[in-house]
């Protein structure tokens, strides 16, 4: 009960050492200066560009002429865009589906591999190993290739007598394989969750057998308090994560967002409109939005946490 | 540095050949040459597979031993791919010196002041048909020259027409019988053979077909030459075949790609262009595939023309007009490239590089084909409309969504219009 698990929590208390100032001083000009690199790349490469996007995003710029100023247009004409509502609710659906069943997964798992068990390092490695890969172009291919029509999926699938075809050219099947491949890497909310559980001191669990209670119920009164910050940390991460899904969805449906509209992500169709079109005014709107939305979302997740996540320090 | 190069540039000129004087002798204008122990170097993209990019490294290799004053620094990549590296090109202002060119793009880049006025270089233009030119021509200024041309047609597998005991077609048919056409052999294909796509998906095919019925797709002052209904009538054409054995159903054909269903085998027709020939017969292994024209309700006005299949342009900040120029004159008039591309870029535009090549087998088929259809031929369309790339993906992509039952034709005619009115809007 010493250390709360959370990182956050503990880089916070950490530098509160007092010293004496002048030492702080050149402290802190040392600080800087080896921040000096990162901070320069910052601010050209992150706050710079997204401040020329805030301003193009209230204009119509086609990369080629000089933008026009065109007010609020770009927000207004967003809300009309069939295609722009469509990527909305295809990313929402993938957000509320996709992340808490990643986390089931990874939690599931990483309680699997916390009990003590012979091979437990190999079993770590083998499970982390589909998130190190996950992320890459080829496993996208790979992904396209066993949902295709008589790709191993269909032809497992067949063997229990479910027909479903190829999922790939299947609207509605396209969601569904989607979520499978984000919940497929749940390595890294895993590890984390490892390191959460690890945290927990198994007197708990011993006096709780002793009084007993069964799985259920030292997952319920346990497990599930005592990891709630490590749970709320990797909840943040992933819905934010989910929100900026592109690269697979890219490879998927060959950069289009097909079938039928079905993976036309909301960052894809950000893609689109920007460089296919050229509407990098729209397309940064979009983008804004976005911003303002998933920071919305955020503070929504922070002003809630109050009520279900526990840190060791608190009074209760 | 650079008197140095105008000094080389001036003794290369005295030892030039008498042709490459002229070309030379504007170079103190019009930007900087080089010379065989100092060479210039610019930059070549195109778009294109592995075929393509082996063919376009030939034809370098032969252009600089034939210029040992300018290298040519190639590079390349896919269609779809390209078109967004060279928007942000632009708006970097790096374009490449020399490009490969889509004539659905040429006004967004032209019209833009991205694209070099080839009129002001050296590029011979004499042995190309005078009803081509204006195909890369905008308000009088030349952007583009074609490398070569391509047309229209319906391409049938016979082997696969004689399995199922259907006749070949003869090429004389209206949309009614073509329909027939697909019909009969998606109901003896039996759910392994489909007739072909849904024709009604490809742009240019629906250009034709408003050409048949003397109906321009765009006018003067860039807008819609078409009404709602038109475009209605097109998309009603093939509906009673979607979601059956006549059109490939979409989901399969998604799965199949980047390969064609025709490609695949799948089905028995495909109506695009003809310089897919060597495509198609690669990807299916077919021992034979035929041409013949697009159905038409008018048999004297098939519609068809023969469009640039692509055209070679140069950045208008080229810093070395000359060697971009001399380099794009070689790739559309010498022979020797004709040899090297044969019809994979389409039939070579220019007469003298057209004579200069030998075409057998496939090759031969496809300028026989164009041969063919000369009598039915019109002049070239001008240059699309601004930002017409969009419109021909959305035009695909909306009856992608027909086909998938996802929109009524009603739904997806108002959801092209609303696109294209926006677009139009947009760049007015």
């Amino acid at each position: 009960m010493t250390q709360s698990p959370t990182l956050s929590r503990r880089s916070a208390s950490a530098p509160a050492q007092p010293r004496k100032s002048r030492r702080r001083g050149a402290d802190a000009r040392a600080g800087y200066t080896f921040l000096l690199p990162w901070l320069l790349g910052f601010i050209a490469l992150t706050v710079g560009p997204m401040i020329s996007s805030l301003y193009l995003s209230f204009t119509n710029y086609n990369l080629f002429d000089a933008p026009k100023w065109i007010g609020f247009d770009n927000y207004v004409s967003l809300f009309q865009d069939e295609r722009f509502l469509q990527s909305v609710g295809v990313t929402m659906q993938y957000v509320v589906f996709g992340t808490p069943l990643k986390l089931a997964a990874a939690l599931a798992i990483a309680m699997l591999l916390n009990s003590k068990r012979k091979g437990q390092g190999f079993y770590r490695s083998a499970f982390y190993a589909p998130s190190l890969i996950g992320a890459s172009v080829s496993i996208a291919i790979v992904w396209k290739a066993m949902f295709g029509d008589s790709g191993p999926v269909d032809q497992g699938l067949s063997f229990f007598g479910i027909n479903l075809g190829g999922w790939v050219g299947n609207p509605n099947m396209t969601m569904g394989m989607m979520i499978l491949l984000t919940v497929w890497q749940f390595g890294a909310p895993m590890v984390i969750f490892l390191a959460g559980l690890k945290q927990i001191p198994a007197d708990l669990y011993e006096a709780a057998s002793m009084d007993g209670a069964g799985p259920v119920r030292k997952f319920m009164n346990i497990t599930w308090p005592m990891l709630s910050p490590v749970i709320f940390f990797n909840l943040l991460m992933e819905t934010i994560h989910a929100f900026q899904i592109f690269a697979s969805a890219y490879i998927i449906s060959n950069g289009e967002g097909g079938p039928a509209g079905s993976t036309l992500f909301y960052t894809l169709y950000l893609y689109l409109r920007g460089f296919s079109d050229f509407r990098m005014g729209y397309a940064s709107a979009m983008a804004w939005l976005l911003v303002i939305v998933v920071g919305i979302i955020t503070l929504i997740f922070f002003k809630t946490s109050k009520s279900w996540v526990h840190y060791s320090g608190d009074s209760k | 540095m650079i008197d140095r190069r105008k000094f080389l540039g001036t003794v290369a000129l005295g030892t030039a050949s008498a042709a490459f004087l002229a070309a030379c002798g504007q170079s103190s204008t019009a930007g900087q040459a080089g010379s065989a122990e100092n060479p210039v170097t610019i930059t070549y993209t195109w778009w294109g597979n592995d075929d393509r990019a082996e063919r376009t490294r030939k034809a370098i290799a032969l252009f600089e031993s034939k210029n040992p004053d300018i290298k040519v620094n190639g590079n390349f990549s896919d269609f779809a791919g390209y078109w967004q590296k060279r928007a942000t090109e632009a708006a970097g202002g790096g374009l490449p010196d020399v490009m490969q060119w889509d004539l659905s793009y040429l006004r967004d880049y032209g019209q833009r002041n991205q694209l070099l006025d080839l009129g002001t270089v050296k590029v011979n233009t004499d042995s190309f048909d005078k009803s081509l030119l204006p195909s890369g021509q905008i308000k009088g200024k030349t952007y583009g020259i074609p490398t070569s041309t391509n047309a229209f047609a319906v391409y049938y597998d016979p082997a696969k027409l004689q399995s199922l005991g259907i006749a070949e077609p003869d090429g004389t048919w209206t949309y009614k019988e073509f329909n027939a056409f697909l019909t009969e052999v998606g109901a003896k294909g039996n759910g392994t053979l489909f007739g072909g796509t849904d024709y009604t998906g490809i742009w240019w095919n629906f250009n034709i077909w408003l050409r048949q019925n003397n109906i321009q797709a765009f006018t003067e002052d860039g807008k819609l030459g078409f009404s709602k209904d038109d475009l209605k009538k097109w998309w009603n054409l093939t509906a009673d075949l979607r979601g059956t054995g006549a059109i490939v159903g979409e989901d399969k054909t998604t799965q199949l790609l980047p390969k064609s269903p025709f490609g695949s085998n799948v089905t028995a027709t495909e109506v695009t262009w003809d310089n897919f020939m060597a495509g198609y017969l690669a990807d299916s292994g077919a021992k034979e595939l035929k041409l013949v024209p697009v159905p038409s309700d008018d048999p004297d006005n098939l519609g068809l023309f023969l469009k640039p299949s692509m055209l070679m342009v140069a950045s208008a900040k080229t810093k070395y007009k000359d060697a971009a120029a001399r380099f794009i004159d070689f790739m559309v008039n010498d022979p020797e490239v004709g040899q090297i591309f044969k019809t994979s870029r389409g039939v070579p535009a220019s007469k003298t590089q057209r004579d200069g090549t030998t075409f057998e087998g496939t090759d031969k088929l496809v300028v026989d084909y164009e041969k063919s259809i000369e009598k039915y031929l019109k002049d070239a369309p001008e240059p699309p409309i601004v930002g017409f790339g969009t419109l021909e993906s959305t035009f695909k992509r909306v009856t992608q969504d027909l086909n998938y039952g996802k929109l009524t034709v009603d739904g997806a005619v108002d959801a092209w219009f609303k696109e294209a009115e926006d677009l139009i809007k947009q760049n007015a």
